[in-house]
């Protein structure tokens, strides 16, 4: 008997023996089964900032994992060598989500970080550890391009505290012919998280040649500031080729302030840069007085101003999870 | 319409309502999200734990 997954918008019809697009949730004897609960391929702890998140709990250690697999197959995809890998050929370690709470508590992470490939792919290992950090006071946070369905969305939103969620472009042909996805999904999926009150980061890849033109970040800007809000961190990335966008060149650091100035312009309150060594682009202003308020370098925080998260200075609320 | 044209146009129309019917039909299943079950074996190959405080190498 045929399964059709219903977790993401591309809504696989799998025959028996066969997998969905993320090659993970397989159809055995008519049952659809993930076979990658508690089988992370990757674990490690990371400093928060890595994800990024530059405005949730500052300076602290996440553990970070991914199973292999995802639902996209973007041709610039960084860990495609995970994200597009079958199980079988992959090596995995078992870690059910019991064994990453107490990994998380036993090395003071204040944060479960389910990230690299896609938490959406593994779904029913995001959702049971999620469950069980929440009750035992262990944040989660979600690193994911965001291409999933209202309902499981909704129910795993329940048990996160923080998404960095990809927005890619604006345009329906990028998502089609670079990332084999939609658009309006990931845009249903950013509003739904930020009306759910979840705190929300939102990235943008630059890639040259193929969403850097200022009018493509303008829209990107107009669009996160029109149904996000101007306080919704932005955070602007450096393209580097890999994968099967080994042809194009990496973003220049010149692209890249132009499109913090466009943000800044259109009134982002938060906008940085990032995979980019940069003298200012990591930091945090405030929007009122525009002081200095976190001064960070690569994944590392120098200094923090804020005071109970805001500013010492103006006294501005800044947003965010501080503590 | 001679009879041999009205036979195709029948032929025709019951031809797309039960092409239509397979794929409609094919894809009501299962109506709403229901959570995968846990397959407890996995496919590839399982290694011990590594040591997590190393910094991930993969972006994100």
């Amino acid at each position: 008997m045929k399964i059709q997954c219903q977790l993401c918008p591309k809504q696989c019809l799998i025959k028996p023996g066969q997998s969905g697009e993320c090659r993970v949730r397989i159809n055995i004897d008519g049952v659809l089964r993930t076979v990658v609960h508690s089988y992370p391929c990757s674990i490690h702890i990371d400093p928060v900032e890595k994800k990024p998140f530059f405005h949730f709990l500052p300076a602290t250690k996440t553990l970070s994992l991914a199973t292999v697999g995802c639902n996209l197959h973007c041709k610039n995809c960084q860990n495609w060598e995970i994200s597009q890998a079958n199980p079988e050929d992959s090596e995995a370690v078992f870690c059910p989500p019991e064994k990453l709470v107490e990994l998380a508590k036993t090395n003071q992470c204040a944060s479960l970080a389910y990230t690299y490939t896609d938490p959406v792919i593994y779904y029913e290992y995001t959702l049971d550890s999620s469950k069980l950090a929440n009750a035992s006071g262990i944040r989660n946070t979600l690193v994911t391009a965001g291409y999933i369905n209202q309902e499981p969305w909704k129910k795993l939103l329940q048990y996160v505290d923080a998404a960095r969620i990809d927005l890619k472009a604006i345009s329906d042909d990028f998502y089609r012919e670079v990332c084999s996805a939609t658009l309006k999904p990931v845009l249903d999926c950013l509003v739904l998280t930020k009306a759910s009150g979840v705190h929300l980061e939102v990235i943008n890849l630059v890639i040259p040649t193929l969403n850097d033109k200022p009018e493509q970040i303008l829209s990107l800007v107009q669009w996160v500031k029109g149904n996000l809000g101007s306080e919704t961190p932005l955070h602007f990335s450096q393209f580097y080729p890999q994968y099967k966008m080994r042809h194009l060149p990496p973003t220049s650091a010149q692209t890249l302030d132009t499109a913090r100035q466009i943000a800044r312009a259109e009134g982002m309150q938060y906008v940085y840069i990032g995979n980019i060594a940069s003298d200012t682009g990591q930091n945090t202003y405030c929007p009122g007085c525009k002081k200095l308020l976190i001064e960070r370098s690569g994944f590392t925080v120098l200094q923090n101003r804020l005071k109970e998260g805001c500013c010492p200075d103006c006294g501005q609320k800044i947003y965010g999870v501080w503590k | 319409m001679t009879r041999r044209e009205f036979f195709k146009f029948v032929l025709k129309t019951a031809s797309a309502v039960a092409v239509g019917a397979y794929f409609i039909t094919e894809k009501v299943s299962p109506r709403k999200f229901i959570r995968a079950v846990r397959q407890k074996k996995y496919p590839g190959s399982v290694k011990q734990l590594p040591n997590v405080y190393t910094q991930g190498k993969w972006r994100g």
